[in-house]
């Protein structure tokens, strides 16, 4: 057997899919997307549960996934969900200092959290079916466009020049229904929810790749 | 400063701009913005990671006709309740066998079940004339002996390269093309008809594959999939349903075993390795002698043997004759210093010389 290069032994679910990254030439990335985005849906509710802006939600996910980034840069954390919740708690406690509403109470709890950590243990072991099934489930609350898009491109692989004509749209066009896809079905897989965060509903989408080297 | 939001949807456009195929001056311009902060990065990292997992809803398009797309809900493998939709949709083994050994009993069970099922009228009419489709309309076996090397055109036009001390048998219906791998390691070349899935079974397991090139080995209990071109899915144990599913996509190599199933991919370097057999090569770099000679020994009925653990693990390279195992040992000998001892049906490997050893004893 010539698996001896890469000492694997059994992998779980995420660890398998993790391999397929083929595309991310960076083992940071990899390892944030093994390792930190499987707590995707775990740390939403924690924020959700803590923070009382659901709208602020979403974009505190990303500071916290930034602040990780960056620590992990510097040195690849021995337990990376633990690392992930240090973040959310101090981001949170930065939130409120920085609200001005200092909330005793607030602080306290988030004291308090260091138990709840363990009471998110995120779905870690979520079996390949599972994950299908919630991916399936995703896939089928997307608008049809979108849904029709991402199935053509990720299952039938046909060129989005090819989609265009097929659907009788511009290829712009299917770029755009392909992106919302890829955002709507991120938000739902990952963070492990129904329905898109409020932030990303309402986001205009006015900034387009074509003007961003300009 | 863009907000975090639209950010995620720069990464977006970025990703949606790649899949519709981007100039090296575009690709250069991602690179540069996806490094420009960490912000980027992350999200662009995000939805990649997510794109990458939206591949595994190919494991759904096996065995549906190209161009549709299935309505929302209608996922019968991934939904218990509507389980008999099986026959309509995705072809499941258990329900293979069920059809085929008791086909009267099995129809006439479904449609009691079925009547009163909403989304029923049309599961019975597939059911009513599901027995035709799973009748079988040609069936063969093919066997290859120690040393034996043997190339099987099938009906449908795909090809079989049978490997030394290989068994497989065919099953083709009108509606799927199933495989059985008793025992070696085959070489598929399937000929694409997406209306009948093209299925190997082996060890329990499934690969299902649509227009593609893979291999698929057993040895020590263990499955191999490699595949060459397209993409295939390997289903896990046929007999508990649970076990999941795995999208294996070219130059992927999993192995299964009763732990469960690694995925890895490879270079397609390693990947021509893997498959020289074909042209009665096996080459190796670097490999473990024990690996080496258990490869060897696959082939021929003069086996060879390492009698001793301390040359058990020194890498080995080369390519060699898989029909000359003589020639592999002969290197040995020469080139590590090895002491082989020939037996009429064996040959035993060693270190050192059986003087060296009693030099040793004498100590």
């Amino acid at each position: 057997m010539p698996s001896k290069k890469k000492t694997s032994g059994f992998l779980p679910a995420g660890l398998r899919i993790a391999l397929m990254y083929d595309s991310m030439e960076n083992a940071l990335d990899e390892w944030f997307a093994r390792e930190i985005l499987v707590h995707e849906a775990a740390l939403t509710s924690y924020l959700l549960r803590r923070w009382p802006h659901r709208d602020d939600v979403f974009d505190m996910r990303q500071e916290i996934y930034i602040r990780v980034y960056e620590a992990a840069a510097r040195e690849l954390p021995a337990q990376p969900r633990a690392l992930l919740f240090t973040a959310a708690r101090n981001l949170i406690a930065d939130r409120w200092r920085r609200s001005r509403v200092v909330s005793l109470e607030a602080l306290g709890e988030i004291e308090a959290t260091n138990v709840l950590v363990d009471e998110v243990t995120p779905d870690r072991r979520l079996s390949s079916q599972r994950e299908l099934r919630q991916l399936v489930r995703a896939f089928d609350r997307l608008p049809a466009r979108r849904r029709e898009v991402l199935w053509l491109r990720r299952v039938e692989e046909l060129p989005l020049k090819e989609i265009a004509e097929r659907m009788g749209i511009a290829q712009k066009t299917v770029e755009k229904h392909l992106a919302d896809a890829t955002r709507d079905i991120a938000a739902m897989v990952l963070g492990g929810s129904d329905c898109p965060l409020p932030s990303i509903m309402h986001v205009k989408d006015d900034i387009h790749v074509d003007q961003l080297g300009d | 400063m863009s907000t975090n939001s639209e950010i995620e949807s720069i990464a977006a456009q970025w990703l949606a701009r790649r899949e519709g195929g981007w100039s090296e001056a575009e690709r250069a311009q991602f690179e540069e913005w996806r490094d420009a902060a960490i912000a980027h990065r992350v999200a662009w990292v995000r939805l990649e990671a997510v794109w990458q997992r939206a591949a595994r809803l190919r494991a759904l398009g096996v065995g549906l006709p190209l161009g549709q797309i299935p309505a929302p809900g209608v996922w019968p493998e991934i939904r218990p309740e509507s389980e008999a939709a099986l026959t309509s949709q995705i072809i499941r083994p258990s329900d293979l066998g069920e059809v085929v050994v008791q086909r009267g009993v099995r129809s006439r069970r479904k449609r009691s079940m079925l009547l009163w099922s909403a989304s029923a009228a049309m599961l019975v009419v597939m059911s009513s004339v599901g027995w035709w489709r799973f009748s079988e309309v040609d069936r063969a076996s093919y066997a290859t002996t120690n040393g034996e090397m043997r190339s099987v055109a099938l009906a449908d036009g795909s090809v079989v390269q049978l490997s030394s001390n290989t068994q497989i048998d065919v099953i083709y219906s009108r509606r799927q093309r199933h495989l059985r791998l008793a025992r070696g390691e085959a070489f598929f070349e399937v000929a694409h008809e997406p209306t009948r899935p093209f299925w190997v079974e082996a060890e329990g397991r499934r690969v299902a594959a649509v227009g593609t090139r893979f291999a698929v080995r057993l040895a020590e209990g263990a499955l191999r999939v490699a595949v060459t071109e397209g993409r295939v899915r390997l289903d896990g144990g046929l007999r508990e349903s649970a076990v999941p599913s795995t999208l294996l996509a070219a130059g992927m190599i999993a192995i299964a075993d009763q732990e469960g199933v690694r995925v890895r991919p490879t270079s397609s370097k390693e990947m021509d390795d893997l498959l020289s057999w074909r042209d009665g090569l096996l080459v190796f770099r670097g490999t473990p002698l024990v690996e080496a000679v258990a490869e060897f020994n696959r082939y021929s009925a003069h086996k060879l043997i390492v009698d001793d653990p301390a040359i058990a693990s020194i890498p080995v390279g080369g390519s060699f004759s898989w029909s000359n195992n003589e020639a592999f040992v002969r290197v040995l000998e020469q080139g590590f210093g090895l002491h082989a001892e020939r037996g009429r049906t064996e040959t035993r490997l060693r270190g050192d010389s059986p003087e060296a050893d009693k030099v040793r004893e004498g100590m």
